[in-house]
């Protein structure tokens, strides 16, 4: 009896011990997922702040009246005549006549150097497509220029307000009372290529080349991938060659990306004489780089289809092929597909093997097919961080935020796909 | 223990009224060990009872199995008769359940399995090289340990098997195959009214006794059970067992199992299995009341297994 | 022995089933030392004039029946729990059968008692006792050498019990006649030989009782039913 006493005495003494540790371990391990989270936060917190204002334009919309004398041209249809005639005239006119106080000729240039670049071609553009329009007065609205955006996104940050004199600085607050300097949401991102001006830069251009290297990626690893997976999980017999094609594939699995960028510069560009730069190379760069990660997941997914199972099959008499087609296949195709959706993701993040075969090129039009250049989302992002201008900076974090929005998208169904498939079981 | 045996005292009492009663000097030998079971030696090949029928479904001879370098059956031959119920017990490892296997060529898949011996079903040797393995596994059904339905409907479950064999040409006709099935495995009245239920959210035995109209849906001459209801309660578990009854009216069932009680409620035949070898085969009555060989005995009565 | 291996009921893996088999064989053999007892005291009795020893054989019987349910109750548990096999089935069968064998030879032990108190009370002399002495102590032998070949599992000493049965059935019609003879002698002595015809009776149920638990023993250790069976085949499944 005393003996059994003084052993739950032991125990006791032992217990609060044991449970002090649980304690510490607990605490270490909200503590890690703690840091994970705040590291993620400050992340996000970082990217939302610097980006949010890529999503926003800075307008100028005026009155402007386009008379032929003024811009020294008779017929818009007359191409000589471009390269004499000056676009921007009437627009600095209309500017002039909202700031009055701007009246000498420096002034004036100025206040040109408020509208974007490409303001004068957008007149050229107008009239161009309706000449009749010629000697009208028509309300038109152009891109500010990057410092006046980055000035009006900023105005309660006197950082980004050196680019501009307290005169200009003065006269833009003044447009802006008018109503005639104006912020609204940044359609243009989303509806054009990439551009020298910030104003004019979208990431369409960038996300239809990712969409379509994307198509060639999936439509050449998924099958290949996963048939791959089956013949070596089913079909596959046990030898020194199958093991050394098991021993391979996991060490590709961990090869850095460039070296696939190297692969298929050498292989498709150089021997196979396809173009640089086009949503194919990449697809198919991209694809070799996935095939590890689809095969390694769709045969850990083939391998946890029960025995007990492919033996009810064999039971009833199926043929090998049966018992793989009818029965292996269809369990394991939820995490076949979260394998190859993770794949997919990591793909559309990659930069490293895209710079190599060329997609890294300055591409302004929205690619049309799968042999017309392009560039994609990380390589546009990685573009635009490097870039000086203050309005690329924050497009990048604004295409960041977009490629996220993509990645949660893919993530997100590959966890709903599972879900929903593994229902049957 | 009590070292003073009772009739010792009683005989004393009669030698004191002087009656002339030899006294036989005894010992008990209830706790004196001179054999130990497992010592005793067999002889391989050489199995106790009577292995061999008349017109058997099964022959098979000199049955040698091994797994690389373990041998796994040892030279058994052993007729299986037709429509009986022949029950395989032995201790874990003994090779009934490697032995059962064989029948139907499921070690096949196993790379490292080679299997000697003849075997012969209605006269034809199965493991000829031209004999197809999906046809016999047409004709020699088998049921599992754990029940293993497909994760499809209860309806495409049983229907699986025909469909894949070609048994029927016509949707009535696959409806009839699945209900007729299913009442022969005594779960149409359960099952009716749920035929595009999951099969996986029926009970335990329910989903034993749908693997068992799955084996009969492509209509078996032979059905090999491996232990089917070890993974059953004993409610379902005499359902299954009263379906084994039945059925062996019009099939010949092999079963394997742990459950001795089981082996003598269900079976004609009883096979005892021990390290490889085929120790003794009897009519099942004979070997639960008076076993020929000491092994048969030890394991039986609990003394080792 | 011929064959020892027969002869183990221990070493079951679990060893509260050797146990309970254990007990329940120690039982049975305390059981038939008891009846062995009662014979031989109620024989005593009968052919001393002793009333005391009489009176003591008649309520030693209670004890008998007490142990009868006993063993069964145990033999029933036995089944229940263990659902013994092949030798332990056989053992767990034979006990509850010869059970019942003990039993009756107990009973008989009491009619002889019962017997013996009636003799003493009508005060007559104890003629025809050489018989009953002769028979009686050839019956205790082959009670006790059945129980005997019950403990040591000896089918071959069971045989020879079911074997000395047959000279007991002669010894009890010659003592029959002898008795028939004194009666016709003398019309007086019919009261008492007729009583005397009586115990003869219940030495020779004896006889057979003991012949039946000779008979059990072969099964238990056999395996083989040998009731109503000639004796050349009892032998020839005994020499197998």
């Amino acid at each position: 009896m005393t003996d059994q006493r003084s052993q739950a005495e032991i125990v006791r003494k032992s217990l609060k011990r044991r449970y002090r540790t649980e304690r510490r371990f607990r605490l270490y391990g909200i503590l890690a997922i703690f840091i994970a989270l705040a590291s993620l936060f400050i992340l996000f917190a970082d990217i939302i702040s610097k980006g949010h204002t890529g999503f926003v334009k800075t307008t100028i919309t005026l009155e402007v009246t386009l008379d032929s004398g003024m811009m020294y041209l008779d017929d818009p249809t007359d191409k000589d005549q471009w390269s004499s005639a000056d676009f921007k005239a009437p627009i600095i006119a209309a500017l002039q006549a909202q700031v009055p106080e701007a009246a000498s000729a420096a002034e004036k240039r100025e206040l040109g150097r408020f509208l974007g670049t490409f303001a004068d071609s957008e007149i050229r553009d107008l009239l161009t497509k309706n000449p009749e329009l010629l000697n009208t007065t028509q309300t038109i609205e152009f891109p500010a220029h990057d410092r006046v955006s980055v000035y009006v996104k900023h105005a309660d940050n006197p950082r980004y307000s050196i680019k501009l004199s307290e005169q200009q600085q003065r006269w833009v607050d003044e447009l802006l009372q008018k109503g005639i300097i104006d912020t609204s949401f940044n359609d243009v991102l989303f509806s054009r290529g990439d551009s020298r001006e910030p104003a004019n830069a979208g990431v369409l251009g960038a996300i239809v080349g990712s969409l379509l290297t994307m198509l060639v990626t999936l439509a050449i690893s998924f099958p290949v991938g996963i048939s791959a997976a089956v013949y070596l999980e089913e079909f596959a017999p046990q030898n020194k060659l199958t093991d050394f094609i098991e021993v391979n594939i996991n060490n590709l699995a961990a090869v850095p990306s460039i070296i696939f960028g190297l692969l298929g510069l050498a292989v498709f560009i150089n021997l196979f004489g396809m173009p640089r730069s086009v949503p194919v190379v990449g697809g198919l760069v991209l694809a070799l780089m996935t095939l590890p990660t689809i095969i390694i997941s769709s045969r850990a997914a083939i391998k946890s289809v029960p025995p007990s199972i492919r033996e009810a099959a064999e039971g009833v008499g199926a043929s090998k092929m049966q018992v793989v087609l009818h029965h292996v296949v269809p369990l394991a195709m939820p995490g076949m597909l979260t394998g190859s959706i993770i794949g997919m993701a990591q793909a559309l993040g990659e930069t490293a093997p895209l710079l190599l075969i060329g997609m890294v090129a300055f591409i302004v039009d929205v690619p049309d097919g799968l042999f017309s250049s392009a560039t994609v989302l990380p390589v546009q992002i990685y573009l635009w961080a490097s870039s000086s201008e203050q309005g690329f900076v924050e497009l990048a974090s604004a295409a960041i935020m977009v490629l996220l929005t993509f990645m949660i998208i893919m993530n997100a169904l590959a966890i709903w796909l599972r879900k929903r498939l593994e229902r049957r079981w | 223990m009590n070292t003073m045996s009772p009739s010792i005292s009683a005989e004393a009492d009669m030698q004191s009224k002087g009656a002339a009663v030899p006294v036989p000097e005894h010992k008990r030998k209830d706790t004196l060990m001179e054999d130990k079971p497992e010592d005793t030696v067999i002889e391989e090949g050489k199995t106790v009872g009577k292995p061999f029928t008349d017109n058997p479904k099964f022959k098979l001879r000199n049955v040698d199995v091994s797994y690389g370098a373990d041998r796994a059956i040892k030279n058994i031959s052993l007729d299986i008769g037709r429509n009986e119920v022949i029950a395989f017990i032995g201790p874990s490892g003994c090779g009934k359940s490697t032995f059962l296997r064989c029948l139907n060529r499921m070690n096949d898949s196993i790379e490292i399995c080679r299997v000697k011996g003849s075997f012969e079903l209605d006269g034809q040797n199965i493991y000829e090289s031209k004999r197809d393995v999906v046809e016999l596994r047409a004709r020699v059904g088998m049921v599992f340990q754990k029940p293993n339905p497909f994760p499809k409907s209860i309806y495409d479950n049983v229907a699986y098997g025909p469909r894949i064999h070609g048994l029927a040409n016509r949707k009535s006709e696959l409806d009839d195959i699945v209900e007729n099935s299913l009442r022969k495995a005594g779960l149409w009245n359960e099952a009716k009214d749920r035929l595009d239920a999951m099969a996986t959210g029926m009970s335990g035995g329910q989903q034993q006794r749908l693997c068992i109209a799955r084996a009969i849906a492509v209509s078996p001459e032979v059905i090999l059970m491996d232990e089917p209801c070890s993974a059953l309660d004993p409610i379902a578990t005499a359902r299954v067992e009263e379906l084994i009854a039945e059925m062996s009216e019009s099939y010949t069932i092999v079963i394997v199992t742990h459950s001795m009680q089981q082996a003598a409620r269900v079976s004609n035949r009883t096979a005892y299995f021990h390290m490889g070898h085929l120790v003794e085969v009897n009519k099942t009555d004979t070997v639960f009341t008076s076993p020929q060989h000491p092994l048969t005995e030890s394991y039986i009565t609990g003394r080792f297994g | 022995m011929p064959n020892n291996k027969d002869q183990m009921y221990g070493d079951h893996i679990s060893e509260r089933f050797n146990n309970e088999l254990l007990e329940l064989k120690t039982r049975f053999l305390e059981m038939g030392g008891l009846v062995e007892a009662q014979l031989g005291n109620a024989v005593q009795a009968l052919t001393a004039n002793d009333s005391v020893l009489a009176e003591q054989v008649r309520t030693g019987d209670r004890g008998v029946d007490q142990m009868e349910i006993d063993i069964d109750e145990e033999a029933i548990l036995i089944i229940a729990r263990r659902q013994p096999a092949a030798r332990d089935l056989r053992l767990v069968i034979a006990v509850i059968k010869m059970v019942v064998d003990l039993e009756r030879v107990g009973d008989e032990a009491k009619k002889i008692a019962k017997l013996a108190l009636k003799q003493e009370e009508e005060g007559q002399t104890s003629r025809g006792s050489v018989e009953v002495r002769h028979i009686g102590s050839h019956v205790h032998a082959m009670l006790h050498n059945s129980l005997d070949a019950f403990a040591r599992l000896d089918a071959e000493q069971a045989l020879r019990v079911m074997k000395e049965d047959k000279r007991v059935d002669e010894e009890y019609q010659a003592a029959a006649r002898t008795l028939l003879t004194h009666m016709m002698e003398d019309t007086r002595n019919i009261s008492r030989c007729m009583s005397i015809m009586w115990v003869l009776r219940a030495l020779e149920r004896v006889g057979d009782h003991a012949c039946n638990l000779a008979e059990n023993v072969i099964f238990m250790v056999k395996g083989e039913d040998v009731r109503h069976t000639p004796m050349e085949e009892t032998e020839r499944v005994v020499g197998r």
